[in-house]
């Protein structure tokens, strides 16, 4: 799913006064995490709190952003590519099973 | 303008305000300064001496600005004209008005200036449904500025107001106390600049000159990279300059697109992104430019359905439907982050792809896009079959906000049996399996052709054959001869007659015996106005030609259908319904609305306006960019352009100059020959 997104983001996570500075790099679907404070294409800041329900997959990036719960900079498209991180684990399929088509 | 506003605009921010360029904004109505579909400016009201304005003209320059010519004192009989006002404004980061002030007297005049300010800062979904803020308001001076504020948690927007020359400032607006001497002027620059806590991208700031250069230059070089229309019309003329200007500027940079343009969908609603209309918009528009076919894809490609999302209505796979940024959004009080309750989009996304490539042979973006384009059409069968008989249908799952028609029709009568009964849900429109079924040929083609999967040809090429023979079969209307709108829950069809069976013959579904029984009704005397294909066919329990899709005629609906009409050979009949709608363009002043009234042509003699139709409105906007494609009949065939024209009789001669394409540039020639007046009736 981020076969094609090439770049870095940092996820500065504040807990309190304390921030954690993640990094992740993403070349082609290779991901490299590192936690040093460096430069990137794009950065998220959020609090831990918002951070876990991110990991779970239960928090909108979009609606968060919006609401300034997650503040955001650099390069925009690498940060909607980042929804393909969070993920839920898959629900059930929609369609109901198929009857036999006539 | 018609309603006695003036709008400017650039990609998401619009200010509308009176003919004074006053804004006084209740909360249904509006007007105001928007920006991310937030009100930034609800209130800004000129006075000069405790007296209102009076207007003597408005200049819309350009999409981006204006310039209010005033004179003091509300208008009676007759105006003393001492002083004129010019308020000249554009859109920028919020917006910027230069206010000039032209004493023509022999003695100097003293004079109390003031703007009264003040902001609601209401999501537009607020404007439009009147619902009440939950956050808390500010309003201070502070190093010279007036900052007004709206604060909900941690979600924060304000509107920032300064003034070159020195003001008065305070929590209601600025004033100023000056002297102008005899045959002097006086002027300062005003700005006022929207912010939001969190959100970089809107706060960015731009010197106003420069952005309105810049602006300027954009435009100049869109319409010189569009192809050249030469014909003896001047109203075509005319009509098409005005689609190339509105399409520029209903363009809008949404965050991922990287400073690259897709269309919104239209003032002052739709101000967004839109999945379908985006997508509709971009393939009326690939003759005369392929980038935002590719940005729509991509930004569109972007945002496709991760998980199955109830609130959202998203599946994996799911193009969406509609994009917002407002307070509601921010607190999802609404699913629009982004909402993805549109059926069609997800096909028209793999249909607009495989157009795109045949216009440009950029078979790059198509490897680009290739998990998402096998995505969407995963999601046809596994997601969207609702019912499991192999036919598309919608029914949403977010029962409070999601929206119940999920097809271009999408009011809450636009399915309707002939005798007016509304069906149950899940319901299956007869458009989206032609969506559906032009999908899956066009992405074999894709599959074959550039993603070297000839399993998924075939398997996509049988699924096809499958669906075209079971549709002609159950969506096919024995005694009226023509497709029902839709199946039922039940399966039984929705029987009533209506211009979804122009959308077919556009897919291509339509089996040939059955085409010459549905182009006449399609041009016969219900459905066809003379002015174009109305959405419902007179007669039919629900049609009202005033009705917003139960009897109006859509000009993006015809050019679609007029398309259709080519793809099936029926050129003349294409002329037809195309000199139908041009000749409505002409009343409008080249600028078609989002609809307008199904009455018969010799009845009214001139097209009505729907009441609140959208204007411009991208698609509408794209109309006679698709039909000027289907008169002067041009494909893309391997990597030349065919020409084959068929223009209505009104047409002298045309010729479209430097068509871009895979070819290159090629040019495009017509004569009028299709006698439109005598089938006309």
């Amino acid at each position: 799913m981020l076969a094609k997104a090439k770049g870095s983001a940092r996820f500065d996570i504040t807990d309190g006064r304390r921030t954690e500075r993640w990094r992740v790099t993403i070349d082609k679907g290779n991901l490299g995490v590192s936690r040093r404070n460096v430069a990137a294409d794009c950065i998220l800041r959020v609090e831990r709190s918002s951070f876990e329900r991110a990991i779970a997959g239960k928090l909108n990036l979009m609606a968060a952003v919006l609401r300034g719960e997650v503040g955001i900079g650099g390069d925009e498209r690498l940060i909607v590519l980042l929804r393909r991180l969070f993920l839920k684990p898959a629900r059930r399929r929609r369609s109901q099973p198929a009857r036999k088509k006539p | 303008m018609s309603d006695g506003s003036v709008k400017i605009l650039d990609g998401n921010t619009f200010v509308v305000s009176d003919t004074r360029g006053d804004i006084e904004a209740s909360l249904t109505d509006p007007t105001g300064l928007f920006s991310y579909d937030t009100r930034f400016l609800s209130k800004w009201v000129l006075t000069i001496n405790g007296e209102r304005m009076n207007p003597l003209s408005v200049d819309d320059l350009e999409y981006f600005e204006s310039r209010f010519f005033l004179v003091p004192g509300t208008g009676t009989v007759y105006v003393d004209a001492k002083l004129s006002v010019i308020r000249r404004r554009a859109v920028g980061n919020g917006f910027h008005e230069e206010l000039t002030i032209l004493n023509h007297a022999d003695e100097p005049v003293d004079l109390r200036i003031r703007l009264d300010a003040g902001c609601d800062f209401a999501d537009l979904f607020e404007v439009k449904d009147a619902l009440k803020k939950k956050g808390t308001y500010s309003a201070r001076a502070k190093g010279g500025k007036l900052v007004l504020a709206y604060v909900r948690g941690t979600f924060g927007r304000s509107t920032v107001i300064s003034s070159s020359q020195p003001a008065r400032i305070d929590k209601n607006g600025l004033g100023f106390k000056i002297r102008i001497g005899p045959h002097g002027k006086w002027s300062t620059d005003l700005d006022v600049a929207t912010g939001a806590l969190g959100f970089e991208e809107m706060g960015r700031t731009e010197d106003p000159a420069k952005a309105r250069r810049r602006m300027r230059q954009n435009l100049a070089r869109w319409i010189d990279q569009a192809p050249r229309l030469e014909s003896d019309q001047e109203p075509l003329r005319a009509t098409y300059r005005r689609s190339l200007v509105d399409l520029a500027a209903l363009r809008f940079s949404p965050q991922v697109a990287g400073g690259r343009s897709l269309p919104a969908a239209g003032l002052p609603w739709f101000m967004t992104m839109f999945g379908r209309d985006s997508i509709l918009t971009s393939l009326q528009a690939l003759p005369f430019t392929s980038e935002l076919a590719a940005t729509t894809l991509r930004a569109l490609g972007d945002w496709q359905g991760l998980s199955v999302n109830d609130f959202r209505d998203e599946d994996p796979g799911r193009i969406l439907h509609e994009m917002r940024y407002g307070e509601l959004t921010a607190f999802e009080e609404r699913p629009h982050s982004p909402y993805y309750g549109s059926a069609d989009a997800t096909p028209l996304f793999v249909v607009l792809l495989d157009e795109y490539e045949r216009w440009t042979g950029d078979r790059a973006l198509v490897r680009e896009l290739e998990v998402e384009s096998r995505a969407a059409l995963n999601w046809i069968d596994e997601y969207a079959d609702l019912q499991g008989n192999g036919y598309l249908s919608y029914e949403r799952r977010n029962k409070k906000t999601g929206l119940e028609n999920q097809c271009w029709k999408d009011s809450w009568d636009s399915i309707s049996f002939r005798d007016g009964r509304i069906p149950g849900f899940p319901r299956a429109t007869c458009e989206l399996q032609g969506y559906a079924y032009d999908a899956k040929r066009r992405g074999a083609r894709l599959a074959r052709e550039i993603w070297k999967d000839t399993a998924l040809a075939e398997q996509l090429e049988q699924e096809a054959a499958e669906l075209k023979r079971r549709f002609n079969r159950d969506f096919w209307v024995e005694d009226g001869e023509y497709f029902a709108l839709a199946l039922d829950p039940e399966g039984k069809q929705v029987d009533a007659l209506t211009s979804n069976n122009g959308h077919l013959l556009w897919s291509g579904i339509v089996d040939k015996s059955k085409a010459k029984a549905v182009v006449r009704h399609l041009l016969g005397p219900r459905l066809f106005s003379g002015w174009g294909v109305r959405t419902l066919a007179e007669g039919e329990g629900r049609f009202n030609p005033i009705g917003y899709h139960v009897g109006t005629v859509w000009p993006f609906d015809n050019s679609f259908i007029a398309w259709g009409l080519r793809r099936y050979g029926f050129k003349d009949e294409a002329a037809i319904v195309a000199a139908g709608i041009l000749d409505a363009a002409e009343f409008f002043e080249g600028r078609l609305p989002e609809a307008f009234g199904g009455y018969e042509r010799s009845q009214t003699r001139y097209p009505v306006q729907y009441p609140t139709a959208c204007s411009p409105q991208a698609w509408s906007t794209g109309a006679p960019l698709l039909l000027l494609r289907t008169m002067l009949g041009l494909e893309p065939q391997g990597e030349h352009l065919v020409v084959d024209a068929a223009l209505p009789s009104t047409i002298g001669h045309l010729e479209l100059l430097d068509i871009p394409g895979r070819w290159g540039r090629i040019d495009a020639f017509g004569r009028g020959r299709v006698d439109v007046e005598a089938r006309r009736r």
